[in-house]
């Protein structure tokens, strides 16, 4: 399945020097609302040449870009034929097909937006590609933001690859028992629910489980708690977040006045 | 030898107070940012680069959802919270599957519905916001709809909470109507932040409407309101049969479906 | 004396929500620090139940509803079934009973990524500085022989590694009862063995350990005392040579070791017979390869799997395999865990495809056929039963695709008498997720006896079945074989294999000698 490639690995490649898992959530994070609060084209193209060139010194650009790719290009095939055919406020026309008219102004108000949207996209794709998501996890732990979000984010990633082997478990004991999938949209339909059924049940009951499993071992306690992986937290970092923090904020702080006044 | 407490304490109320406060605070942001989009009908949506407005829908509807997480993540009890991640997954294995096809719909919230009707609206909210926020990790234009996936759970849970799960047929209509609502909501999203939408079939539909001359958000609308609540209407369904198919033990461990009588009792109703 | 046990428990009655029939009744049990007791009975005498209740796993209230009294560490707490009953903090109870269920990996958090950190969960939850985890995390992967692979990720660990890791998890915080379901269940000798040595001693160190079994294992003889289950009540308790003295005191749902000496091959007169016959031989397979091919392309996805083979450096699974069934044969291939058993299995379908050589069902080649196809000639039982379940009865699910088949009435006449021959024709309306495991089994064997197959293919049969289920199922296979039938069965189970099997082969470095 095609959406395989997209799952980040939970092993990352070592980068030379190593970010706090934070630190390179904020970068990333302010990066994508600078380019965005900005709204230039030479900037969002520069972000998207920082991006990949990151990727690419990081070591992740081979997996970063199937994940890029499958987010990317629907959607600017489908900005690209939304506002370079149909933009009725268009005044120069290029080209017109019946209906279609092919205006300069579509098509440099898809290009910006590509432009924006994927920079944005790419800047937080390098982080998740790079970040080592058991060092995301204990600094959230540490950082006394919810352990229960640091949970949710670890064991989806965790479940996702396990699922598409349980689904293919599921279609080989089916197929054993004699289930054939014919074509046509019912017969799909269909054999999407025999599949559907046994696979949630089994995730459910699995959760019933783990559920019971965590709490005998503390999850659900409120006292403070404490992380056995050390995630080194240098004062610098601490400081450059903060500073990347503020700077998102300014960013959108003087598109809004710029926008009222 | 003193004995140590095994049981655990009533839950105190300035706790719950404190969790109430922040989910109507994450709601007033979600709808106030919403009146203020729609109010305002930014001219500058296809005019200039129109960042201000696209700022203004990213801020305020994630503003919103990390409040709905922060007031509701923190009292679901350990069962519902093991669920979400199941959840999240079903979301974004079928949302991207479907995605990737050429099919206006996106299936991307049977895990957040089954999480609405087995543990509530509050649950249903929380798994919609994290849904977004997770899947994010890999597929981040999906971010800014964080706060459409919570309203599309919250509802859920209200659909099943008032028993609309109890007739197998009302599934459907409550899907539909929630997709009315949270295609509405969502729509200027995607004409804000996106400047369209983010697949290809969708893409089709919102051309047509711009062919006749609507403004872009008018026809992103307009497409919500076809895909939307046939795609709710089906995942609702879905939901529904999968609901019935799971043994009743497992179905019942959860508070909500007891009290609120949410699924019909095993010989009454929903038997084909 | 009410001190002198660590965790005891009068239960009245305890029923699931919605169920009329309470799962336990009148169960008066306590465990005194230090003792060793084994609770025996079959599959649904409600000991899984009662195992999850004391350990807290399943709590009064929220998870059904409990009359009668439970004490642990010198605290009782009475339970009534109503809304003033107290609510047990799971957490604080898990401190001093631990619990490992039937499925160890679905007891593992999901959420940390290596076996130390996983060990370390509950001191994380309980506050503990690092030094004082690393200490205790050192300790217990040392005490369960975890100690080479506190780096590894616990998705790459074998069933009997995630089975210590998951008691490892349970007896970090040192509790005062040790809790476990089935946990011989699919060791071989070896494991039990150990297993065996490291509950000697826990229990030498004071702690309290309760195994729960519906197998009378060798190792659980040593035990202080038994308590037998029989459909949620103590059917008998007391010391374990006296009960296995006197064995029509247990319940028949408990299975006994089959006993280990009679290994004259059996019925070899049957197999001469049906091997000189001149009939064309139902299954055969000819000089058959397989090896997973040596894939480059999913880099990391290929790296983990051939380091989780560990020694197999070169992946060929079967070498020249030849095997000649004739109908009516039962043939049981052994050998040890990873020998390829199961991908022998997956060949005779279909669902795996030999590198080289064939396959021959009915004297035709299956290669390129659908498995579905396949399967109507065919019927594999694959170990989980719960992948081929899903309809919401168990006669719903027997008869589905039969209708389109053979038409209604013959589809009701088959589903009810396939139903009989797995005695299940009671539990016809059940919904098959809450049939005991051995029930369940027993259903996913059923739905292939409803197509009666010229071929019945059998993976790991006696895995999760109580004695009852496996009377059953040694009928059917019997009365399969008499009908005309070939049956091929994988099991780890010698001494089973010896007893039903006309042939027994073994599978070792992917051949199989005398096939």
């Amino acid at each position: 399945m095609c959406w395989r490639a997209g799952i980040p690995d939970r092993t990352p490649d070592l980068l030379p020097m190593r970010l706090h898992p934070l630190t390179s959530l904020a970068a990333a994070g302010s990066t994508a609302v600078i380019t965005t609060a900005a709204a230039s084209l030479p900037l969002s193209l520069a972000v998207i040449g920082g991006a990949l060139g990151l990727s690419a010194v990081g070591g992740t650009l081979r997996r970063l870009l199937p994940a890029a790719v499958a987010v990317l290009v629907p959607l600017c095939l489908s900005l690209l034929v939304l506002h370079g055919l149909f933009f009725p406020e268009g005044q120069i026309i290029l080209a017109q097909w019946g209906p279609a008219r092919v205006t300069a102004e579509g098509l440099s108000f898809a290009l910006e937006r590509v432009a924006q949207v994927s920079a944005a996209v790419l800047a937080l794709l390098v982080f998740s590609f790079s970040v080592s998501v058991p060092d995301l996890v204990a600094a959230l732990s540490v950082k006394g933001v919810q352990g229960r979000f640091a949970f949710v984010l670890a064991s989806t990633l965790t479940l996702l690859p396990a699922i598409t082997s349980r689904l293919e478990r599921i279609r080989q004991a089916q197929e054993a028992r004699g289930l054939v999938i014919r074509r046509g949209l019912l017969h799909r339909i269909a054999a999407f629910r025999l599949q559907a059924v046994p696979l949630v049940s089994a995730l459910v009951e699995d959760a019933a489980v783990r559920g019971a499993a965590l709490e005998a071992r503390g999850f659900g306690g409120t006292g403070p708690r404490t992380s056995y992986r050390d995630v080194p937290d240098p004062v610098v970092e601490r400081w450059l977040r903060i500073l990347l923090v503020l700077a998102a904020a300014a960013a959108v702080a003087a598109r809004l006045w710029l926008a009222g006044g | 030898m003193s004995s140590p407490s095994l049981t655990l304490p009533s839950p105190a109320p300035a706790a719950a107070r404190k969790r109430r406060l922040l989910e109507i605070l994450g709601a007033l942001a979600i709808a106030g940012t919403y009146i203020y989009l729609v109010l305002n009908q930014p001219a500058d949506i296809t005019g200039g680069p129109g960042s201000a407005s696209a700022l203004i829908a990213l801020s305020g509807f994630l503003v919103g959802a990390v409040l709905l997480i922060v007031a509701v993540l923190p009292a679901l009890p350990t069962s519902t919270v093991v669920l979400i991640p199941v959840a999240l997954v079903l979301n974004i294995v079928l949302g991207q599957f479907v995605g990737s096809t050429l099919v206006p719909f996106y299936l991307d919230a049977i895990g957040t519905v089954l999480i609405a009707v087995l543990a509530g609206p509050a649950a249903g909210a929380a798994t919609g916001a994290l849904s977004s926020i997770v899947w994010s990790f890999f597929n981040p234009t999906v971010l800014p709809f964080a706060a459409g996936a919570a309203l599309i759970g919250c509802l859920a849970g209200v659909a099943a909470r008032h028993g609309l799960f109890r007739r197998f047929y009302l599934a459907p209509v409550a899907g539909f109507a929630t997709g009315i609502i949270g295609g509405v909501v969502s729509a200027p999203v995607a004409a804000f932040v996106f400047g369209g939408t983010s697949g290809v079939a969708t893409g089709a539909i919102v051309s047509a409407f711009r062919s006749m001359g609507d403004t872009l958000l008018a026809a992103i609308t307009k497409q919500a309101l076809i895909s939307d609540p046939m795609d709710k209407a089906i995942v609702f369904t879905v939901v529904a049969v999968l609901v019935y198919a799971l043994p009743r033990r497992a179905t019942l461990q959860f508070l909500f479906v007891r009290w609120h009588r949410v699924l019909a009792g095993r010989n009454s109703g929903q038997d084909s | 004396m009410k001190t002198s046990s660590a965790l005891a428990a009068s239960i009245r009655s305890f029923a699931f929500h919605d169920d009329d029939a309470p799962v336990l009744r009148g169960v008066d049990v306590s465990f005194a620090p230090g003792t060793y007791t084994a609770i025996l009975g079959g599959s649904g005498s409600g000991k899984s139940t009662l195992g999850r209740l004391l350990a807290g796993w399943l709590s009064p209230g929220a998870g059904g509803s409990l009359a009668g009294h439970l004490e642990l560490a010198g605290t009782r707490l009475h339970f009534n079934g109503t809304a003033h009953d107290p609510r047990i903090d799971p957490a604080r109870w898990g401190e001093w009973v631990g619990f490992v269920p039937q499925d160890a990996s679905a007891a593992l958090s999901t959420v940390r990524a290596t076996v130390a950190e996983e060990l370390a969960f509950s001191l994380e939850n309980a506050g503990m500085d690092r030094a004082a985890m690393r200490e205790a995390v050192e300790r217990t992967a040392g005490m369960l022989g975890l100690a080479g692979l506190l780096e590894r990720h616990p998705g790459t660990l074998s069933g009997g590694q995630l089975r210590c890791l998951a008691i490892g998890c349970a007896v970090i915080l040192g509790p005062a009862v040790l809790v476990l379901d089935e946990p011989f269940a699919s060791l071989d000798t070896t494991g039990s063995g150990e297993l065996a040595l490291l509950l000697r001693k826990l229990v030498a160190g004071g702690t309290a350990v309760v195994v729960l079994s519906q197998v009378i294992e060798e190792v659980l003889l040593e035990a202080d005392g038994w308590i037998v289950l029989d459909a949620g009540s103590v059917a008998v308790s007391g010391a374990p040579a006296e009960l296995m003295a006197a064995p029509e005191r247990l319940p028949t749902g408990i299975r006994r070791p089959v006993a280990n000496r009679n290994f004259s091959m059996p019925a070899s007169g049957a197999a001469a017979r049906l091997g000189s016959g001149a009939a064309a031989p139902a299954l055969e397979l000819r000089s058959v390869h397989f090896s997973y091919p040596a894939t480059a392309g999913r880099g990391r996805k290929a790296r983990a799997t051939s380091g989780k083979a560990g020694g197999y450096q070169h992946s060929t699974v079967l070498q020249s395999i030849d095997l000649v069934l004739q109908p009516g044969e039962i043939v049981a291939v052994t050998g040890p865990n990873g020998a390829g058993k199961s991908t022998l299995l997956r060949h005779l379908n279909g669902l795996l495809q030999p590198t080289s050589g064939s396959v021959l069902v009915n004297g035709k080649d299956i290669a390129g056929r659908p498995v579905g196809d396949v399967a109507a000639y065919v019927g594999l039982l694959f170990q989980n039963p719960r992948d081929q379940l899903f309809e919401r009865t168990a006669a719903r699910e027997v008869r589905f695709g039969l209708d389109r088949r053979f038409g209604a009435a013959e589809a009701a006449e088959r589903t009810a008498a396939a139903l009989a021959a797995v005695g299940l024709s009671g539990a016809a309306e059940d919904h098959p997720a809450e049939l005991p495991a051995s029930g369940q089994r027993l259903l996913a064997l059923a739905t292939v006896l409803a197509r009666r197959p010229p071929i019945i293919a059998l993976d790991e049969p006696t895995v999760a079945l109580d004695g009852d289920g496996l009377a059953v199922l040694d009928k059917a296979v019997r009365s399969a074989a008499a009908a005309g039938a070939a049956v091929v069965l994988v099991t780890h189970d010698v001494p089973y294999a010896h007893s039903v099997a006309d042939r027994l082969l073994t599978l070792d470095g992917g051949r199989l000698p005398g096939g």
